[in-house]
Protein backbone atom coordinates (compact mmCIF):
# COMPACT_ATOMS: atom_id res chain seq x y z
CA UNK A 1 0.00 0.00 0.00
CA UNK A 2 1.66 3.65 -0.95
CA UNK A 3 0.52 6.13 1.30
CA UNK A 4 0.82 10.06 0.70
CA UNK A 5 0.87 12.62 3.67
CA UNK A 6 0.83 16.22 3.28
CA UNK A 7 -0.45 19.29 5.29
CA UNK A 8 -3.88 20.38 5.34
CA UNK A 9 -4.18 23.15 2.77
CA UNK A 10 -4.88 24.23 -0.43
CA UNK A 11 -1.22 23.92 -1.92
CA UNK A 12 -1.60 20.15 -1.48
CA UNK A 13 -4.48 19.62 -3.79
CA UNK A 14 -2.09 19.63 -6.51
CA UNK A 15 0.26 16.73 -4.80
CA UNK A 16 -3.32 15.27 -3.70
CA UNK A 17 -4.12 14.60 -7.11
CA UNK A 18 -1.19 13.24 -8.94
CA UNK A 19 -0.95 10.70 -6.03
CA UNK A 20 -4.43 9.23 -6.60
CA UNK A 21 -3.83 9.42 -10.72
CA UNK A 22 -0.38 8.30 -10.16
CA UNK A 23 -2.18 5.40 -8.45
CA UNK A 24 -4.99 4.64 -10.99
CA UNK A 25 -2.56 4.46 -13.89
CA UNK A 26 -0.13 1.76 -11.86
CA UNK A 27 -3.84 0.06 -11.52
CA UNK A 28 -4.75 0.36 -14.97
CA UNK A 29 -7.64 2.72 -14.43
CA UNK A 30 -8.88 3.99 -17.93
CA UNK A 31 -8.63 7.80 -18.46
CA UNK A 32 -11.97 8.71 -17.75
CA UNK A 33 -12.41 7.16 -14.54
CA UNK A 34 -8.94 8.35 -13.61
CA UNK A 35 -10.40 11.39 -13.91
CA UNK A 36 -13.43 11.32 -11.66
CA UNK A 37 -11.08 9.50 -8.96
CA UNK A 38 -8.94 12.33 -9.04
CA UNK A 39 -12.10 14.91 -9.13
CA UNK A 40 -14.15 12.65 -6.30
CA UNK A 41 -10.81 12.35 -3.58
CA UNK A 42 -10.02 16.59 -4.83
CA UNK A 43 -13.49 17.28 -4.01
CA UNK A 44 -13.38 15.73 -0.52
CA UNK A 45 -9.64 17.09 0.63
CA UNK A 46 -11.03 20.41 -0.54
CA UNK A 47 -13.46 20.28 1.95
CA UNK A 48 -11.33 18.84 4.57
CA UNK A 49 -8.87 21.55 4.31
CA UNK A 50 -11.80 24.08 4.44
CA UNK A 51 -14.23 23.43 6.48
CA UNK A 52 -12.16 20.32 9.00
CA UNK A 53 -9.07 22.30 8.99
CA UNK A 54 -10.55 25.62 8.70
CA UNK A 55 -9.73 28.13 10.70
CA UNK A 56 -6.94 26.52 12.68
CA UNK A 57 -3.58 27.83 12.85
CA UNK A 58 -1.39 24.20 12.39
CA UNK A 59 -3.66 22.37 10.32
CA UNK A 60 -3.58 18.69 10.68
CA UNK A 61 -2.29 16.46 7.85
CA UNK A 62 -4.17 14.90 5.30
CA UNK A 63 -2.52 11.48 4.97
CA UNK A 64 -3.59 9.60 1.20
CA UNK A 65 -3.68 5.83 1.18
CA UNK A 66 -3.82 3.78 -2.30
CA UNK A 67 -4.65 -0.01 -2.26
CA UNK A 68 -5.12 -1.86 -5.18
CA UNK A 69 -6.86 -5.15 -5.41
CA UNK A 70 -7.42 -7.71 -7.79
CA UNK A 71 -10.93 -6.01 -9.07
CA UNK A 72 -10.24 -2.48 -7.47
CA UNK A 73 -8.40 0.47 -6.42
CA UNK A 74 -9.28 1.51 -3.05
CA UNK A 75 -8.10 5.20 -2.28
CA UNK A 76 -8.42 6.51 1.55
CA UNK A 77 -8.17 10.22 2.60
CA UNK A 78 -7.47 10.23 6.35
CA UNK A 79 -7.79 13.66 8.45
CA UNK A 80 -7.76 14.61 12.26
CA UNK A 81 -10.12 17.33 12.13
CA UNK A 82 -13.76 17.11 13.73
CA UNK A 83 -16.02 14.23 12.92
CA UNK A 84 -17.80 15.16 9.50
CA UNK A 85 -19.74 12.71 7.81
CA UNK A 86 -20.36 14.09 4.10
CA UNK A 87 -23.19 11.99 4.01
CA UNK A 88 -25.13 13.95 6.96
CA UNK A 89 -26.11 16.77 4.57
CA UNK A 90 -28.89 16.17 1.79
CA UNK A 91 -28.34 16.15 -1.90
CA UNK A 92 -28.78 20.25 -3.63
CA UNK A 93 -31.53 20.92 -4.75
CA UNK A 94 -32.52 23.50 -7.66
CA UNK A 95 -29.26 21.23 -9.89
CA UNK A 96 -31.83 21.82 -13.11
CA UNK A 97 -32.15 26.14 -11.47
CA UNK A 98 -30.50 29.25 -13.56
CA UNK A 99 -27.40 29.71 -11.97
CA UNK A 100 -28.19 33.11 -10.80
CA UNK A 101 -31.19 31.34 -8.34
CA UNK A 102 -28.35 28.60 -7.01
CA UNK A 103 -27.23 28.51 -3.32
CA UNK A 104 -23.32 28.16 -3.70
CA UNK A 105 -22.51 24.64 -1.67
CA UNK A 106 -23.12 21.01 -1.39
CA UNK A 107 -21.94 20.70 -5.21
CA UNK A 108 -18.57 18.69 -3.98
CA UNK A 109 -19.50 15.99 -2.46
CA UNK A 110 -22.64 15.43 -5.21
CA UNK A 111 -19.76 15.33 -7.68
CA UNK A 112 -18.13 13.23 -5.70
CA UNK A 113 -20.52 10.62 -4.78
CA UNK A 114 -21.07 10.18 -8.25
CA UNK A 115 -17.88 10.33 -9.57
CA UNK A 116 -16.74 6.92 -7.93
CA UNK A 117 -17.78 3.29 -7.58
CA UNK A 118 -18.26 3.50 -4.12
CA UNK A 119 -17.82 5.96 -1.81
CA UNK A 120 -18.36 5.26 1.76
CA UNK A 121 -17.20 7.73 5.38
CA UNK A 122 -15.93 6.32 8.89
CA UNK A 123 -15.19 7.57 12.01
CA UNK A 124 -12.15 5.67 13.62
CA UNK A 125 -9.70 5.93 16.38
CA UNK A 126 -10.16 10.03 16.24
CA UNK A 127 -9.75 10.04 12.41
CA UNK A 128 -12.11 10.61 9.68
CA UNK A 129 -11.93 8.09 6.61
CA UNK A 130 -13.36 9.00 3.50
CA UNK A 131 -12.84 5.81 1.18
CA UNK A 132 -13.46 5.73 -2.50
CA UNK A 133 -13.48 2.95 -4.67
CA UNK A 134 -13.19 2.06 -8.25
CA UNK A 135 -13.65 -1.18 -10.04
CA UNK A 136 -10.94 -2.00 -12.49
CA UNK A 137 -11.76 -3.52 -15.65
CA UNK A 138 -11.45 -7.38 -15.69
CA UNK A 139 -9.80 -7.83 -19.11
CA UNK B 1 0.08 21.98 -13.98
CA UNK B 2 -0.51 24.85 -12.69
CA UNK B 3 -3.88 26.57 -13.00
CA UNK B 4 -3.35 30.75 -15.58
CA UNK B 5 -6.07 32.66 -16.38
CA UNK B 6 -5.83 35.84 -18.81
CA UNK B 7 -8.55 38.31 -19.77
CA UNK B 8 -9.03 40.35 -22.74
CA UNK B 9 -11.57 42.69 -23.78
CA UNK B 10 -13.27 42.86 -27.79
CA UNK B 11 -15.39 45.59 -27.40
CA UNK B 12 -18.64 44.48 -24.89
CA UNK B 13 -17.64 40.82 -25.08
CA UNK B 14 -14.74 39.29 -22.04
CA UNK B 15 -12.85 36.19 -23.61
CA UNK B 16 -11.42 34.63 -20.53
CA UNK B 17 -8.53 31.77 -20.93
CA UNK B 18 -8.04 29.25 -18.87
CA UNK B 19 -5.77 26.83 -18.64
CA UNK B 20 -3.91 24.03 -16.27
CA UNK B 21 -5.80 22.45 -13.42
CA UNK B 22 -8.75 24.65 -11.37
CA UNK B 23 -8.92 24.00 -8.22
CA UNK B 24 -10.16 25.67 -4.79
CA UNK B 25 -6.76 26.97 -4.26
CA UNK B 26 -6.77 28.53 -8.05
CA UNK B 27 -10.62 29.48 -8.00
CA UNK B 28 -9.54 32.98 -6.08
CA UNK B 29 -7.70 33.96 -9.28
CA UNK B 30 -10.24 33.02 -11.60
CA UNK B 31 -12.78 35.23 -9.44
CA UNK B 32 -10.54 37.88 -9.61
CA UNK B 33 -10.46 37.83 -13.39
CA UNK B 34 -14.34 37.63 -13.29
CA UNK B 35 -14.36 40.80 -11.20
CA UNK B 36 -11.77 42.12 -13.75
CA UNK B 37 -13.82 41.42 -16.66
CA UNK B 38 -17.53 42.64 -14.74
CA UNK B 39 -16.20 46.01 -14.08
CA UNK B 40 -16.02 46.36 -17.74
CA UNK B 41 -20.09 45.40 -18.10
CA UNK B 42 -19.60 43.13 -20.88
CA UNK B 43 -22.37 42.26 -22.87
CA UNK B 44 -21.11 38.58 -23.01
CA UNK B 45 -18.48 36.48 -21.16
CA UNK B 46 -16.58 33.91 -22.55
CA UNK B 47 -14.51 31.27 -20.78
CA UNK B 48 -12.02 29.76 -23.31
CA UNK B 49 -11.58 25.84 -21.96
CA UNK B 50 -10.02 24.06 -24.31
CA UNK B 51 -6.44 24.08 -22.28
CA UNK B 52 -8.07 23.61 -19.19
CA UNK B 53 -7.11 20.24 -17.40
CA UNK B 54 -8.72 19.95 -14.64
CA UNK B 55 -12.06 21.69 -12.72
CA UNK B 56 -13.43 21.04 -9.53
CA UNK B 57 -16.82 22.56 -8.04
CA UNK B 58 -14.65 25.80 -6.64
CA UNK B 59 -14.34 26.23 -10.34
CA UNK B 60 -18.42 25.81 -10.80
CA UNK B 61 -18.86 28.29 -7.93
CA UNK B 62 -17.05 30.88 -9.76
CA UNK B 63 -19.48 30.32 -12.45
CA UNK B 64 -22.50 30.98 -10.19
CA UNK B 65 -20.31 33.92 -9.22
CA UNK B 66 -20.49 35.22 -12.42
CA UNK B 67 -24.20 35.02 -13.12
CA UNK B 68 -24.97 36.44 -9.89
CA UNK B 69 -22.48 39.00 -10.08
CA UNK B 70 -23.16 40.20 -13.83
CA UNK B 71 -27.06 39.60 -14.19
CA UNK B 72 -29.20 37.52 -16.01
CA UNK B 73 -28.59 39.64 -19.48
CA UNK B 74 -24.85 38.65 -19.43
CA UNK B 75 -24.72 35.30 -21.53
CA UNK B 76 -22.23 33.10 -19.87
CA UNK B 77 -20.01 31.09 -23.38
CA UNK B 78 -17.87 27.95 -21.98
CA UNK B 79 -15.90 27.25 -25.37
CA UNK B 80 -13.94 23.88 -26.19
CA UNK B 81 -14.08 22.45 -22.74
CA UNK B 82 -12.59 18.77 -22.43
CA UNK B 83 -15.19 15.53 -22.05
CA UNK B 84 -13.64 15.54 -18.39
CA UNK B 85 -15.23 18.81 -17.54
CA UNK B 86 -17.85 18.84 -19.91
CA UNK B 87 -18.59 15.85 -17.46
CA UNK B 88 -19.04 17.80 -14.50
CA UNK B 89 -20.45 20.92 -16.36
CA UNK B 90 -23.14 18.58 -17.55
CA UNK B 91 -23.77 16.42 -13.90
CA UNK B 92 -24.40 19.39 -11.96
CA UNK B 93 -26.13 20.98 -14.80
CA UNK B 94 -24.56 23.74 -15.50
CA UNK B 95 -25.08 23.32 -19.14
CA UNK B 96 -28.63 24.65 -18.72
CA UNK B 97 -27.02 27.84 -17.84
CA UNK B 98 -24.21 28.76 -19.81
CA UNK B 99 -23.91 28.78 -23.88
CA UNK B 100 -21.61 25.36 -24.53
CA UNK B 101 -19.47 25.81 -27.69
CA UNK B 102 -16.77 23.60 -29.66
CA UNK B 103 -14.91 26.25 -31.21
CA UNK B 104 -14.77 30.15 -30.31
CA UNK B 105 -16.96 31.27 -33.16
CA UNK B 106 -16.95 35.40 -32.87
CA UNK B 107 -19.72 35.48 -35.47
CA UNK B 108 -22.16 33.30 -33.09
CA UNK B 109 -21.03 34.61 -29.67
CA UNK B 110 -21.84 38.25 -31.22
CA UNK B 111 -25.68 37.51 -32.48
CA UNK B 112 -26.48 35.38 -29.93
Amino acid sequence: MDSLTVPGNLDSLQAIRDFVLAAAEEAGIDERSAYKLSLAVDEIATNIIIYGYGGSATPGDVVVQADTEDRRLQIVLEDTSPPFDPFSRGEPSGLDAPLEERAIGGLGVYLAKRSVDEFRYEYVDGRNRNIFVVNRSTT
Amino acid sequence: MAFDVSTEQAGDIAVITLSGELDANAAGSFRSAVEEAAAAGPKRVVLVMDKLQFMASAGLRVLVFAKQKMGTSVDLFVVGARDAVLETIEMTGFHHSVIMMDEYDASEIENY
